[in-house]
């Protein structure tokens, strides 16, 4: 249902501001689905207009998981009379906690960058009697 | 129960020859409703003849070529007739916006509905892309077997298609769901070309997917934002709140 006050209106839940393409720095920010699996989680990001050796994956210091991607070729917009011109994706997220940071592995298929980040175990066995 | 108002434009005239088909596509799993119908639209050229509101609705106008154009448009030609929104069906208004079609459906005389849409997969190769067939009526379970499409046998239905499927099993309007399998959270173009190919079959009508095919990554991105408001408006349905009857507290 539509708010009854205009100004209740958290602005985050506006959609102009949930896109996030970077017009000025000429980046889209890709679609992404996070997926959780008994023994791993699995991300995956829609790179499509791109090619596996273009793409690049890293851990940044704040432990958040990154990938850039450069486009095969300028993706034009047009809008309102307007055009913009994009020539990479990018985006950054968090990483769940418990992750075993040392195995994660990416794969590039069908224009879908996938990375499976294993889970780490930890705890103490409880003693069934 | 609001009223979706349908424009007084969308009054259908009697047809010489076949039987009145609707077509329905909204935005949903992989968008495949989205694509197919309007490629289906483009392809058979098919005219704009009124739109659907609701109070409820977004208040979102879209401009193509100067005209002014409203999210939910109702075309035709012949005796196939198609819906296309272009924004995704909040939960709140998905029975008002259904049970409206349903009527419409009722008053226009037509016979059959075909909603083209997506179903989960875990597999993202095009070599298993399959659509496979849900019916409501023995008519279409008919027309299935003469064109050896696969039921669909088993699974859960939630959300805007569960509501599609129930409401036109209310009103006894024959009803052919078609599910594709694709990536349910991406714009799956490449699904959608079967989705287009059986469709067409069904419809006994000539199509050529070649420029979707070369279109493919274009459209992704193309549709990228739609995708990201369908899946707010997926998030929504499996928010919605259950009430826990007093005994169980």
């Amino acid at each position: 249902m539509m708010p009854q006050d205009w100004f209740d209106i958290g602005i985050s839940s506006l959609p102009m501001i949930k896109f996030l393409d970077d017009q000025e720095q000429k980046c889209l920010n890709p679609l992404s689905c996070l997926r959780e699996h008994e023994s791993k989680w699995v991300i995956e990001f829609d790179l499509p207009l791109v090619e596996k050796k273009d793409i690049s994956v890293y851990l940044d210091e704040d432990g958040m998981i990154v990938v850039e991607a450069k486009l095969k070729e300028t993706y034009v917009d047009s809008k309102g009379g307007k055009s913009f011109e994009y020539e990479y994706f990018k985006k950054s997220l968090s990483l769940p906690k418990n992750i075993d940071t040392k195995n994660i592995s990416a794969r590039f298929s069908g224009g879908i960058l996938t990375i499976t980040l294993p889970k780490l175990y930890k705890g103490t066995k409880i003693q069934i009697n | 129960m609001k009223k979706i108002k349908v424009a007084k434009g969308a009054k259908i005239n009697k047809t010489k020859k076949g039987e009145k088909i609707l077509l329905l596509g909204f935005p949903g799993n992989g968008l495949i409703g989205t694509f197919t119908i309007s490629y289906l639209i483009a392809h058979l050229q098919m005219k704009l003849v009124g739109d659907v509101s609701h109070p409820d609705m977004p208040p979102t106008l879209f401009i193509e070529n100067g005209e002014v154009l409203g999210p939910i448009r109702i075309y035709r030609k012949d005796n196939i007739y198609a819906i296309i929104s272009d924004i995704p069906v909040f939960p709140e208004i998905a029975s008002d916006f259904v049970s409206s079609i349903a009527e419409f459906c009722t008053k226009n005389k037509i016979r059959k509905v075909i909603v083209p849409s997506g179903v989960d997969t875990q597999s993202t190769d095009a070599k298993d892309i399959k659509t496979y067939g849900l019916p409501t009526d023995q008519t279409f379970e008919k027309i299935m077997y003469e064109n050896e499409m696969p039921k669909f046998i088993a699974g859960s239905i939630i959300g805007t298609d569960a509501t599609v499927i129930t409401t036109f099993r209310n009103y006894k309007i024959p009803l052919l769901m078609l599910y594709t399998t694709c990536h349910p959270f991406f714009p799956d173009p490449q699904a959608s070309v079967a989705a287009i190919t059986t469709l067409a079959k069904l419809l006994k009508v000539h199509v050529d997917t070649t420029d979707i095919q070369k279109r493919i990554d274009y459209l992704k991105i193309q549709h990228k934002n739609l995708m990201q408001e369908t899946l707010g408006a997926l998030q929504a349905e499996k928010q919605l709140p259950s009430k826990i009857p007093p005994i169980y507290r």
